[in-house]
């Protein structure tokens, strides 16, 4: 393996390939910043020029691409609260108050370090695990991702803010994504007769409505004439801080390439599942979504990481672990590459390129990321009434584009004057987003076992993983029931 | 100074999102065949980027781009099985500058009354790919048809096939092979065809209907198996997989590629496109793609016409056997 290694970070180094990856980086900074502009829409429209190019390197672009927009979501989202790609979303929670409160460089430094950092750990774990780890990822199938999805749903109570409220926002979550085909059946659900709504409603504009455009709303309400100037200055590495988060990133990274492996489960899930369980250990939960270190560094290291280990499935078995994976998984196919478990001997070089080259793009990452984020926050001295246009422009642009649908872009708009109203009751808005994410995984995953165990509900408790992932879940849920009773108790006692 | 800086981003940043739009404005003009093209064309593709289809439209698109002398725009339209692609295309107006590149998911969906764009409101232009459709198992399940045979007839209701989707040309294979065998099966439809083959290869179900191209993989390392092709005649390259028709049922139907356009269209036109369609088709270029992505398997050529009358015959067929399902 040290002999593939060593060629691949040959032919990474050839001059046109180092400039390759660094033009990746750079598209890939520029695409996951702008809302709307995910990896997804960047690596299709780069599929046709990478026809041309011989397989190696088309390759390292692609995955360099992939890489740096699940990073670089997190720039918009900190500093304007437009997660810049769904991957994003929870960033934002704690990272736009940050700003909010003037700190925007503690928590974009936090937010590049963690990055790095998860990237970094995903990447090894791909070296060197990946065909380990893909047959251990086969192991979770219908009954499994249905677990995941109810443990990841039990994050609501985690999230703060009033419960009730929060229930209330799984809820209108879980019910949007109802809306469209049934996946099963193929029947029409609250469609309408409209073609548009029998598409389902995708999750970006719903995320960009109600954080970005709710967000422009609120603030076009507020006077800002008299704004001072605001100097964004980076740290990437703080010691102090470091000291406090370090556990937060270890856990975080962690549990971020494992949920990155599973097949069809994505960044954004891991991003999620991370954040909730940082609340969940954290000795100060309340503190959460008010702008703490921990908040930032949970979701960004998860991503990131998850964003590396859902390559594993891609190049050990042929089957993509995220969405962007799927589209790079075409591209093989094109390139007259057979995807497959044999993939990996077959094309030992190609695919020891391509893990150099992700290594080397969380080193331009971290070396190149502080000039970029400051040509960004340098738009945080414009005067709001120029800034706030542009972003509700860039929002349009980026709906429009993931399936170049009006309909998309009205919606987007729809969400973000309900954003806005939600907001002012102090709505946890993610809830809404933790229902969209996790509902069409819990439903069509429940649906699937049953058929699987023809309606025998005992299919999730005779396999070790479901059954532990479900009874954690019940114990959590029993937890939050449970512990302001007790608190009372004790209450009455004194 | 600065304030140039913002400048020269936001320009850079509106350069980038119009790359993301890329729709070029098409105009109308003359409708005979003569100034054909008569101006820039609109692929669109009735599926996701990267698929099959996807890859089809864009292989296909440079080649129409020199020999037609015009530029043209691909648009991925892949929500609702492609449905929006369909309508787009039957709303267009007939200059034949709007090309629907679609699979027989159109079909399918059109059988199970997902799709509102009937035959009549599009013109068959050409089929190109004619991929086989095979029931794949997991060898530590099955070594062979026979096998599969015997156990399904044994244990109703105990085997378990996956496929894409609700509607799929999976689900229809699915539906006719129940129908001509007599088996008592079940079918779970899954989001991606990583899904499927990732419950195939662990195990949870029995096997699924799919191509051979999309597993050469798996059959190398021998951990899927094709037992069944749905075909007249043996593949060569294949020799030793039993078909359908040997086995007394009639089934041959695979996923189609092919192309449509606006049933406005005049009739001048539609045979101009095809002609060159057929062109392409029939270039080195093309046929060492259909090499390389395995999709040589058998011909794949059908003009207008027939291409026309197979997909009414494949209709009436999926929408009794989707009726008789119900």
């Amino acid at each position: 393996m040290l002999d593939s290694l060593l060629n691949g970070f040959l032919t990474v180094t050839e001059p046109m390939n180092l400039l390759l990856l660094f033009s990746a980086v750079f598209i890939g900074f520029l695409g996951g910043a702008l809302p709307g502009i995910s990896g997804v829409i960047l690596v299709v429209i780069l599929l046709p020029v990478t026809y041309g190019m011989d397989s190696t390197s088309a390759f390292m672009l692609l995955t360099a691409i992939y890489g740096a927009t699940v990073f670089s979501g997190l720039i918009t989202s900190i500093l304007y609260r437009a997660p810049g790609t769904p991957e994003a979303v929870m960033t934002a929670l704690d990272g736009y108050p940050m700003t909010q409160r003037g700190e925007a460089g503690k928590a974009l430094g936090i937010g590049i370090f963690s990055s790095v950092l998860g990237g970094t750990v995903g990447t090894i774990v791909l070296i060197i695990f990946t065909p380990l780890l893909a047959s251990v990822a086969l192991q979770f199938s219908s009954p499994e991702f249905f677990g995941l999805a109810v443990l990841g749903l039990t994050v609501v109570a985690s999230l703060g803010g009033r419960l009730i409220l929060g229930l209330i926002g799984v809820m209108l979550g879980l019910f949007i994504a109802t809306i469209g085909i049934d996946p099963l059946t193929g029947t029409e659900r609250f469609t309408f007769n409209s073609l548009n709504l029998s598409a389902g409603v995708e999750l970006i504009p719903v995320i960009v409505g109600l954080f970005a455009v709710s967000e422009v709303l609120k603030k076009a309400k507020e006077n800002d004439t008299e704004k001072e100037i605001t100097k964004v200055k980076i740290k990437i590495f703080d010691s102090s801080i470091f000291r406090k988060i370090r556990f937060t990133l270890a856990r975080s990274s962690i549990l971020g390439v494992a949920i990155g492996i599973l097949p069809g489960i994505g960044a954004s899930t891991a991003a999620m599942v991370s954040y909730s369980e940082t609340v969940r250990w954290s000795k100060h939960p309340k503190k959460f979504g008010k702008g703490v270190p921990e908040g930032i560094a949970a979701p960004e290291a998860a991503n990131n990481a998850a964003a590396m280990g859902a390559l594993v499935p891609l190049f050990a078995l042929g089957i993509p672990g995220s969405g962007t994976t799927a589209i790079i998984l075409g591209a093989f196919v094109m390139h007259g590459l057979q995807p497959g478990p044999t993939f990996m001997t077959n094309n030992s070089e190609l695919i020891y390129a391509v893990f150099v080259g992700l290594f080397i793009v969380n080193i331009l990452i971290l070396l190149f990321s502080k000039p970029f984020i400051r040509m960004f926050s340098k738009l945080l001295n414009i005067p709001y009434a120029s800034l706030g246009p542009i972003i509700i422009i860039c929002c349009i642009v980026g709906t429009f584009s993931v399936r170049n649908s009006m309909f998309d872009v009205w919606l987007m708009l729809g969400f973000g004057v309900l954003g806005y109203f939600l907001e002012k009751i102090d709505f946890p808005l993610v809830a809404i987003i933790l229902g969209l994410v996790l509902g069409p995984i819990a439903e069509s995953e429940l649906r699937r076992s049953l058929a699987l165990s023809q309606g025998d509900f005992s299919i999730f408790f005779i396999r070790p993983i479901s059954a532990s992932l479900i009874s954690v879940a019940i114990l959590l849920v029993c937890a939050v029931i449970i512990s302001p009773i007790i608190k009372k108790r004790k209450a009455q006692k004194l | 100074m600065l304030r140039n800086k913002f400048i020269s981003i936001i320009a850079l940043m509106m350069v980038f999102l119009l790359v993301g739009c890329g729709n070029s404005s098409e105009e109308s003009a003359g409708k005979s065949d003569e100034n054909y093209p008569s101006g820039n064309m609109k692929f669109l593709v009735a599926a996701g980027a990267g698929g099959g289809t996807d890859n089809f439209a864009r292989q296909v698109q440079p080649m129409l781009e020199e020999n037609l002398g015009t530029t043209i725009s691909v648009v991925n339209l892949p929500s609702a099985s492609g449905a929006q692609a369909h309508k787009r295309t039957a709303n267009s107006e007939g200059n034949g500058l709007t090309l629907d590149f679609a699979s027989s998911t159109y079909i399918t969906s059109l059988a199970a009354g997902q799709n509102p764009t009937g035959l009549e409101q599009l013109t068959p232009v050409a089929r190109m790919q004619s991929d086989v459709m095979t029931l794949i198992v997991n060898p530590n399940k099955y070594k062979n048809f026979d096998e599969f045979y015997e156990h399904a007839k044994n244990n109703p209701e105990d085997v378990t096939i996956g496929g894409t989707h609700a509607a799929s040309p999976d689900k229809m294979a699915f539906l006719e092979f129940k129908d001509a065998t007599g088996l008592d099966l079940n079918f779970i439809p899954y989001d991606e065809q990583g899904s499927v083959s990732s419950n195939v290869l662990s195990g949870n179900i029995d096997g699924m209907f799919g191509e051979i191209s999309s597993i050469l993989g798996y059959m190398e390392s021998g951990e899927m198996k094709p037992i069944l092709i749905f075909a007249e005649e043996r593949l060569k390259d294949f020799p030793e997989i039993p078909t359908t028709v040997e086995k007394g049922w009639d089934l041959t139907n695979g996923n189609e590629r092919g192309v449509f356009v606006s049933a406005d269209t005049p009739d001048e036109i539609v045979s101009k496109i095809e002609q060159e369609l057929k062109n392409i088709y029939d270039s080195d270029k093309y046929q060492e793609y259909e090499k390389k992505t395995n999709l040589d398997f058998r011909e794949g050529w059908l003009g207008s016409e027939e291409y026309r009358e197979k997909l009414e015959k494949d209709l009436d067929k999926y929408k009794k056997l989707q009726k008789e399902n119900k």
